[in-house]
């Protein structure tokens, strides 16, 4: 992928995202200005309501910005960059609610991810079945979402976030949904993810200690960041 | 090894978790596709035995009164057809449709005794009837159904009728059908005088002239030589005789109404199903799923039931042919054969109804924005 501002930019860019609903009257995001380096952890934090959760949508393309541009290595997502394709292959999205699907089995949720880059059925099922064991998975990947605990479904959409080897993981609220043993299980994985891939890792989150466990902290409040 | 996840499991996966409501629209499309099958297989095959009938008897051409659905043509005309160079034999005749019992109907037709037509019928036994006499033969699987033999009586319309002769015929028409003297049915039917049309019979084509042709010509001949008649080449009056015209309208008619129904069903299936799944949909384009992804996962459900709704329907629809063709009621105008190619057609029918169904609810899922569906309660 080209990368019009030079060698040194970032993987992700933020420029004056602004995020309005309700026809304007209310403002989830005021002015956002953001750089993320590849391999960077980031951890982005504040209260209920403050637009952190908006950020990351619009940094993972799930979500446009009513003002402002995001760059993925220099082009613009929407324009340069599909935001479909984007998502399937250079981001894993990890949320607080795990949104696993019902009727698939642990392992076919790990799939579904690869059925949007038409990956090879019998490669699909290979590389499901490796993450689930990289999760410690090995004897759950036939059970239903509803036949695990709740750190194991977290499990289960991390390895469906790493399914197609994305650039970078963004985690919204990772533990919000788990006890601490769970939670600090969770986050020892998603560390040893950043540091064995050497992924890109942005986790939105409102618990101190992860937020202060990251190398570098975005506070967020009102919409805007807090310097 | 672990499970695969294919795109058409999937599909699969998502029908089957409302089992009962897939069950149920199966039911809807499953009607409808049987509807067509059965009636217009029956109108289909009601033709092709008419033409049978044309074939075996070796009609060429058939004359009508013009603009008229039910024919009445005096039948002195005849010899004027018969002065048509080309024209060999003329057969008068009626037919008609009448209840034998309360139970039986079957098609009635008013031959002359000498005509052409009767060469080709195989007399099983008695004889031929003859004209100014109350006498009938019946068709093998007619007699089969009433119990009756040469020498029995029938009433038809009132008239005690003497059954002289059971023959078997070239078509199911035939088969199950009575025929009488022209003069008798005459009577019967209150048409002294008259014929419902008459059945021409053509020299060899000349060299150098194609069959199709030879008729058309002939047939111009016809018309111009009586106006205000119709001469129609004999495939061509098999297709558009007042019954098979009604059978095919019927036909038409009630299979796209169950059609409807079954359609409407499916979209109301698959808009519920995307309405119920709108977070699962969000997951997936969360997941990077294109629009055209969602679209072809949703289609694939609706074409999945059309596909699985014909084959019930086609199923359904012979059976109830099968049937048909097996009550004295109605044994004489149904046949149990239904064309490959009719349940071909059926079968794409049915895929193509619900791929019509799911097109809407496809689109409505794939235009979900992602984080509006995931926020979806």
């Amino acid at each position: 992928m080209s990368s019009p501002l030079g060698a040194c930019s970032p993987i992700l860019e933020a420029r004056g995202l602004v995020k309005s609903y309700d026809e304007g009257r209310v403002e989830a995001l005021r002015g956002v200005d953001v750089k993320i380096d590849a391999g960077e952890y980031v951890a982005i934090s504040g209260p209920s309501g403050s637009g952190k959760s908006t950020l990351l949508h619009l940094l993972g393309g799930l979500d446009v910005a009513t003002q402002g541009q995001v760059f993925f290595n220099g082009s613009e997502l929407g324009k340069a960059v599909d935001l479909d394709t984007y998502r399937s292959r250079q981001v894993g999205f990890i949320f607080q609610a795990f949104y696993l699907l019902p009727t698939l089995r642990a392992v076919e949720n790990v799939q579904v991810a690869m059925l949007a880059v038409n990956e090879k059925a019998n490669h699909r099922a290979e590389r499901a079945a490796s993450l689930l064991e990289e999760m410690g998975l090995k004897a759950r990947m036939r059970h239903f979402p509803n036949q695990l605990s709740a750190g194991e479904r977290q499990r289960v959409a991390i390895a469906r976030a790493l399914a197609n080897n994305p650039a970078m993981l963004l985690a919204d609220e990772p533990t919000g949904n788990l006890d601490s043993v769970n939670s600090a299980h969770i986050m020892e994985i998603l560390r040893g993810i950043r540091e064995q891939r050497g992924m890109t890792m942005i986790v939105v989150t409102h618990e101190n200690d992860i937020a202060h466990a990251a190398p570098r902290h975005i506070r967020i409040r009102d919409g805007r960041i807090e310097l | 090894m672990a499970s695969q996840l294919s795109f058409t499991g999937f599909a699969w996966k998502n029908l089957w978790r409302r089992r009962l409501r897939t069950l149920l629209t199966l039911v809807g499309i499953t009607m409808g596709i049987g509807a067509f099958v059965a009636l217009v297989g029956f109108s289909r095959a009601f033709e092709h035995e008419w033409m049978r009938m044309y074939t075996s008897s070796g009609i060429d051409i058939a004359v009508v009164q013009s603009n008229l659905l039910s024919s009445s043509i005096d039948e002195s005309l005849a010899t004027k057809i018969g002065a048509v160079p080309d024209v060999v034999q003329v057969s008068p005749m009626i037919f008609n449709l009448m209840d034998l019992t309360p139970e039986v109907n079957a098609l009635v037709y008013g031959w002359r005794a000498n005509s052409y037509e009767l060469d080709s019928l195989t007399l099983l036994s008695g004889h031929r009837f003859h004209e100014g006499t109350p006498e009938i033969l019946l068709g093998d699987l007619l007699a089969s159904n009433l119990g009756k033999k040469a020498g029995d009586m029938l009433s038809i319309q009132g008239t005690s009728f003497t059954v002289v002769g059971i023959y078997h015929g070239g078509s199911a028409l035939e088969a199950g059908a009575v025929i009488m003297p022209l003069d008798q049915m005459q009577i019967i039917a209150g048409m002294e005088g008259k014929v419902t049309a008459f059945h021409v019979k053509l020299r060899p084509a000349p060299a150098g002239e194609t069959y199709d042709e030879y008729v058309k010509r002939a047939s111009a001949a016809i018309e111009a030589a009586l106006p205000g008649t119709r001469a129609y080449p004999a495939a061509e009056r098999a297709a558009n005789n007042q019954f098979v015209a009604l059978a095919h309208s019927v036909a038409w008619g009630t299979s796209a109404i169950a059609l409807l129904i079954g359609i409407l069903g499916i979209a109301n299936t698959m808009a519920m199903s995307v309405f119920e799944r709108t977070r699962e949909i969000g997951i997936l384009r969360a997941l990077g799923w294109k629009g055209r992804h969602v679209i072809l996962l949703i289609l694939a459900e609706a074409a999945a039931l059309g596909f699985a709704g014909g084959l019930l329907g086609i199923a359904a629809g012979w059976g109830a042919l099968r049937l048909l063709s097996s009550l004295p009621q109605t044994a004489s105008i149904v046949s149990a054969s239904v064309s490959p190619l009719h349940l071909l057609e059926s079968l794409v029918i049915a895929i193509a109804s619900g791929l019509l169904a799911g097109a809407y609810p496809a689109w409505r899922g794939a235009r979900l924005s992602p984080v509006e569906a995931l926020r979806y309660e």
